[in-house]
């Protein structure tokens, strides 16, 4: 039997608050991945989690890991937190001030009844998995950010819990070692082969370091899909615009041929595309299309068709590139060149497999 | 989908903790308020066969115009003593807080004092000293000087307002602190002299403390037992907690539906006051400007009048403080104290043998050491978990611990000692606790329930919630996380509460007069008695008691243990 987390039709709504805080989530982790709730904030991220540590009682929900149900509200079953078997970190770390490092990780383990030389083995090898072996002696308020942080990861992991929990990890963290800690957080799930769910409102984040995305927006989960087949094909326009630097145009669908469509957009231009999703379009049909920034193309000699002439609006240096916003006189697109703009006006060329098609938002 | 079978979640203490903490607040506020409602309604006291319902306690007492004659005169008391405590308590938080007084940090703590010391030890004190044969009042009779009244509605007013003093000045002291400095250094430059800073920047943005405070000292004026009692018995002034003793304890004839009509009166005054004060504290977390903790704020330069003030301030201290308590302390070791005299020719322990020589006044005083070092300990354990379960758990039931915690602040002393009294009459099976120190510590733990709980609850709402999350995950139980790891980061903040309610319960006598019997008197019970015998010098010997344990607990406290008194 497969130990994925498994959760079933979510929903947690506070009391004296009428909107649900999140609403009829379904996922599954598969054993040893680590899938991240990515939103913005308020979107319900924090919420899950705590459902899933047992930290909050869910209106409705399945909550189990392989054949253990931690939380099953339609047969009354609510493991408290401290019956779950997990491991959290938390977004200021909590490590413990009044214990010295060692005692923080020894925590649960002494509370296991586990005693002696194993309890000192244990310990100093969590405290190894994070190289922070020789600062033991330490009280958390003698380490730097970025130490406790990996003193609260070896905390987490050190009974070998069931699920590892994070949620905001990295978001006291400066700049730079952020990026560092995510390197070597991912190494330390994958190596220690843990089922974790990342909390983050941070997409670079997602995309460096999960298995599975899955993307909330006011308490709905829109999307749970590999990073990229959620860059490529993103269901929604919320989660286009959410996950990168996407552009929108309005449109009308011109003509279809299976999955092969044109859409007029305002100012006349068609434009071809092909259509991955599922969903079925009309002729004549209100759509909005969407475009990475970074996958428009200046316009060559060769190309068939798909070219917008735009008028460059903005220019901003972003260090290894240029990003423009344009006018195509049917709205506006963000472009990337790697030297500056060309001109006042550029030709551009939007391949159809780039474009994104979505039914028009009311 | 899969039934596997569901793992049960295994049997937890926590709930059964936080039920029990629940039920027992509650229960402890219910107690002793019931049997005074139920006496209001009956026409015989409530221990009597017979039991007739009756609105004629209620008639009775609206018709009787002794009693709105002593409300009116209450309010009058409470009201003059409050304003007088908060001009005075204000201006020396102002003076020695935020100006360039000489000896500023000395005044500091001498201001204080009164708080640790029982205002029925002032009362005495200051009646050692000012009264009609004081010591102070001779000496000014002696040069021909005119002298005072102090068994007045004003000696009343004073002494009362010089106990109540060092909580408007703490109060202030604190806003004070909170307050962003800038404000002032802004006027400054802006033109205004730092006098002028003073009377329209410092004080106005003290409002909220001043409004809060006022009703806070309003509240306790009101149920005061223990100054009028002393200061104006003999001639005939009374408020409404000493015609309530009066009915209760030394009135012939006992009249406990009047004394239950007075009791349910005071309690329903003060509780319209609690509330208002409740609404206070809301409000005033708009007002307050913070923000200017980090820069240490400017003192504004007195100038050439500082010696004069400094002065003042010293005179203040010494005629109004040191010199009432000094003279009760000489008086103890003295067989009378009298300009005439000199009392250092006379030195003797006379006092204090004749207080360890009798088995029931010594035992008042042990008792008293017992209450303050164990119930005061449980107690503050207690309120403690009060405390997380109201604020820490997910308990249903926490919302309502909140409020009831909060609400004995409503009931005088001298009614939480007649409500437990009638309860242990009345409930069968416990009345044998009755006269027991076990009787007396639930109701002074009951009487500062509110007191512990407001101690203990900004500490805890102060520690990340995230702390507690840690350790449930990491496999504690509710039970296990506060005593792994709220306990011990709270250690310092029960100390001092700790050590708090020791003083308060040391100093405690209100709730003891109905209560106390044979086997459970309490310094502050003794005192009265002796006065009521007429002993001055027992008395005095009796305050001095009092106060040295009261010190010893505080030089203890802070020297040795690093405890923390009052947030400076
Ligand atoms: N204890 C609570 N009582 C009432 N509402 C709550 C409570 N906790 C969270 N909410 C609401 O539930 C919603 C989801 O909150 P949650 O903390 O899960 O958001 P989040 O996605 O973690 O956001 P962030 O990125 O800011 O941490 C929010 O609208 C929030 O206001
Ligand atoms: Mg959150």
């Amino acid at each position: 039997m497969e130990n994925n987390l498994i959760i079933q039709n979510l929903t947690k709504q506070f009391a004296g608050v009428s909107s649900v805080a999140i609403s009829n989530i379904n996922l599954t982790v598969k054993e040893g991945q680590l899938a991240t709730l990515l939103g913005p904030s308020g979107c319900g991220k924090s919420t899950t989690l705590n459902c899933i540590a047992g930290l909050e009682e869910p209106t409705e929900g399945v909550i189990r890991v392989g054949d253990f149900t931690m939380t099953n509200t339609a047969k009354g079953l609510l493991l408290p937190p401290e019956q779950r078997q997990l491991g959290m970190v938390f977004q200021s770390y909590a490590l413990w001030p009044h214990m010295k490092v060692f005692d923080n990780v020894a925590f649960s383990l002494k509370l296991q009844k586990v005693k002696g030389d194993e309890l000192k083995k244990r310990v100093m090898d969590s405290l190894d998995l994070v190289g922070l072996a020789d600062l033991a002696d330490r009280y958390p308020f003698q380490l730097s950010g970025g130490q406790q942080q990996r003193v609260a990861l070896a905390r987490a992991v050190v009974t070998r819990p069931r699920l590892l929990l994070l949620d905001e990890p990295l978001s006291n963290l400066d700049a730079k070692i952020r990026e560092q800690a995510r390197v070597w957080v991912r190494e330390l799930q994958q190596r220690v082969g843990i089922t974790t769910v990342y909390v983050t409102h941070d997409q670079s984040e997602a995309f460096a370091m999960s298995d599975m995305i899955a993307v909330m927006n006011k308490g709905e989960l829109l999307q749970f899909a590999p990073p990229e087949e959620m860059y490529s094909h993103p269901a929604t326009q919320f989660v286009a615009e959410f996950i990168g630097a996407t552009s929108f145009l309005k449109g009308v669908i011109a003509s279809m041929d299976g999955s092969r469509l044109t859409v007029r957009v305002a100012n006349g231009d068609i434009l071809k595309l092909t259509d991955r999703s599922s969903k079925s379009w009309n002729v004549n049909q209100n759509v909005t299309i969407a475009i990475r920034s970074e996958r428009v193309e200046m316009a060559g000699a060769q190309r068939d068709g798909n070219i917008l002439n735009a008028g460059v609006k903005s220019s901003t240096y972003l260090g290894s590139k240029w990003q423009h916003v344009v006018d195509t006189g049917s709205g506006s697109l963000k472009v990337e060149t790697v030297d500056t703009a060309p001109s006042e006006r550029m030709s551009l060329y939007l391949p159809p497999d780039s474009i994104l098609l979505f039914p028009e938002e009311k | 989908m899969t039934s596997a079978p569901l793992t049960k979640p295994r049997f937890s203490w926590d709930r059964v903790v936080q039920w029990s903490m629940v039920v027992l607040t509650i229960t402890l506020v219910v107690f002793p308020a019931w049997p005074i409602v139920y006496q209001s309604f009956l026409a015989k006291p409530l221990y009597d066969q017979g039991r007739n319902f009756t609105f004629s306690n209620y008639t009775k007492m609206l018709a009787n115009e002794k009693f709105w004659h002593i409300l009116g005169y209450t309010a009058a008391f409470a009201i003059a003593a409050t304003i007088l405590a908060l001009a005075i308590g204000i201006l020396l938080a102002v003076l020695i807080n935020r100006t360039d007084l000489p000896l500023r940090k000395f005044y500091f703590n001498l201001v204080t004092i009164p708080y640790y010391v029982s205002p029925l030890v002032l009362a005495f004190a200051w009646m050692e000293m000012y009264g009609p044969q004081g010591f102070g009042t001779i000496l000014v009779r002696a040069l021909k000087l005119p002298t005072w009244q102090l068994y007045s509605f004003w000696g009343i007013v004073v002494v009362s307002a010089m106990y109540y003093i060092p909580n408007t000045f703490l109060y202030a002291t604190s806003s004070l602190a909170l307050a962003d400095p800038q404000l002032e250094s802004a006027a400054r430059i802006g033109g205004a002299t730092p006098f002028q800073t003073i009377l329209r920047v410092t004080v106005p943005l003290l409002r909220p403390a001043i409004l809060y405070s006022a009703l806070l000292t309003l509240v306790s004026a009101l149920e005061l037992l223990s100054i009028p009692l002393v200061l104006g018995n003999g001639v005939g002034i009374d408020t409404l907690s000493t015609y309530i003793y009066v009915l209760g304890v030394v009135g012939v004839s006992k009249d406990y539906g009047a004394i239950a009509v007075v009791a349910i009166f005071v309690v329903l005054l003060v509780t319209v006051l609690v509330y208002l004060q409740g609404k206070l504290t809301t409000l005033e977390r708009r007002f307050v400007t913070l923000g200017g903790k980090a820069t240490r704020p400017k003192l504004l330069e007195l100038g050439k009048m500082k010696g004069v003030v400094s002065f003042i301030v010293g005179l203040y201290i010494l005629l109004g403080i040191i010199l009432p308590l000094a003279s009760i302390v000489l008086e103890s070791f003295v067989p009378f104290l009298s300009p005439f005299a000199n009392p250092l020719k006379m030195l003797t322990f006379e006092n204090y043998q004749g207080i360890f020589s009798s088995p029931a006044y010594r035992q008042s005083v042990t008792n008293s050491i017992y209450i303050s070092i164990f119930a005061a300990g449980i107690g503050i354990l207690f309120m403690a978990l009060v405390s997380l379960t109201a604020y820490r758990s997910t308990f249903k039931g926490r919302g309502v611990v909140k409020y009831m915690a909060l609400y004995p602040r409503a009931f005088p002393g001298i009614i939480v000692g007649i409500g437990f009294l009638w309860a242990f009459l009345l409930v069968p099976g416990i009345g044998s606790l009755r006269n027991t120190l076990i009787a007396m510590s639930i109701a002074f733990i009951m009487r500062y329930l509110p007191l512990g709980f407001s101690a203990v609850s900004p500490a805890i709402m102060q520690i990340s919630d995230e702390l507690d999350r840690a350790g449930r995950v990491g496999g504690a139980t509710w039970l296990g996380t506060i005593r792994h790891i709220l306990l011990p980061i709270l250690r310092p903040a029960l100390l001092s509460g700790y050590i708090i309610l020791a003083i308060s319960f040391l100093k405690e006598y209100a709730v003891a007069l109905f209560l106390f019997s044979e086997g459970s008197r309490v310094i502050g019970t003794t005192m009265i008695e002796l006065w009521k015998q007429g002993g001055a010098e027992p008395v005095a010997a009796l305050s001095t008691i009092q106060m040295a344990i009261t010190a010893f607990l505080i030089f203890g406290s802070t020297r040795l243990l690093g405890v923390k008194l009052h947030g400076k």
